[in-house]
């Protein structure tokens, strides 16, 4: 079995539940498109979720098989996704993080202040920022409890299409070609791939090169 | 003295609490929150609009200093007590303005 790259997303519960599904949905699919094996879920141990309580939604993707099926958790997560910038002050994200990971935050603010929260921060090998409230400003709030499956918004609608452009950009795992075929806002994900902001660290571990 | 049980009759996370206590810290839930009320206290009143409205009785009143207090541990960030003030003594003020209050858990909750 090869390496398998987990993304975790960290997500407010109802009120972005449906941005975070999209993360995770639409860019295992792009890796799918690409050849790639993926896998791509929600987290049992969190739900049923609540109006603001973090959440997290799980994606793998890797060039061989994947043959963890029935572990839904990712415990070391090399890529985590932050949707609400508020989650840094109140969960340990990175924890199980193994050395040269990457965190990608929605916000407006600058990296340096982001830091500021997170004192472990010295396993990651990237940081990225993205202002997607800035950028689409739409939150498609679902309370239908469909979980996605009578959406007539459309997948990545909302601020997932910056948040993803941000990822395709820094990960540099998947095409924006291949998102752009999934998801319904492309403007906005171009606008978050050429608007991510990125600081790398030195102890980059060699395998990953953050940054495409 | 502590009780032993056996490990077929243990109960769930939060099934028993250490009581009667003021409040659960075990039941953190200050990382809900996205914005805070500021109180402004030149502006408030003492109606105690807040404390009847808050669902989690995160306003309380200090007698000595004759003014209202707040639980940064288990203010979940609703805004009702925002809403419901009549001096509009109370604002939303982002929670990442701040540097204190942070409680960083392992999980969720």
């Amino acid at each position: 079995m090869g390496k398998i790259t987990e993304i975790t997303v960290w997500t407010r519960g109802v009120v972005m539940d449906k941005e975070a599904r999209d993360v995770a949905n639409a860019f295992s699919q792009a890796a799918k498109m690409e050849g790639k094996f993926v896998q791509a879920f929600d987290n049992y141990e969190d739900l049923p979720d609540r109006v603001l309580v973090t959440t997290r939604k799980y994606a793998r993707i890797s060039d061989e098989e994947i043959e963890m099926k029935y572990l839904y958790t990712n415990s070391h997560p090399d890529v985590v996704v932050i949707v609400e910038p508020t989650i840094v002050k109140g969960i340990n994200v990175l924890k199980g993080m193994p050395e040269g990971g990457l965190l990608i935050i929605n916000t407006n603010r600058p990296i340096d202040y982001m830091l500021k929260f997170i004192p472990n921060a010295d396993v990651l090998g990237a940081i990225a920022t993205v202002d997607a409230d800035g950028i689409s400003g739409v939150k498609t709030v679902d309370f239908s409890g469909s979980e996605g499956g009578v959406d007539t918004a459309g997948i990545g609608a909302g601020i997932a299409a910056p948040i993803l452009g941000a990822m395709t950009r820094v990960t540099g795992m998947v095409k924006k070609e291949s998102l752009a075929k999934i998801i319904s806002d492309v403007a906005a994900m171009e606008r978050g791939y050429n608007e991510v902001k990125v600081q790398k660290f030195r102890k980059s571990r060699v395998e990953y090169v953050w940054g495409g | 003295m502590a009780i032993k049980v056996p490990k077929e009759r243990e109960v769930p996370f939060g099934a028993i609490t250490p009581a009667p206590i003021k409040q659960q810290e075990l039941f953190m839930t200050s990382n809900w929150r996205i914005v805070r009320p500021v109180i402004d206290h030149e502006k408030c009143t003492r109606c105690f609009t807040c404390y009847i409205a808050c669902p989690d009785s995160c306003w309380s009143f200090i007698e000595k200093e004759e003014k209202m207090e707040w639980n940064w541990m288990f203010c979940k960030g609703c805004q009702i007590c925002i809403h419901e003030c009549p001096a509009d003594a109370l604002s939303a003020v982002p929670e990442l303005d701040f540097e204190d209050g942070v409680v960083r858990l392992e999980k969720p909750f």
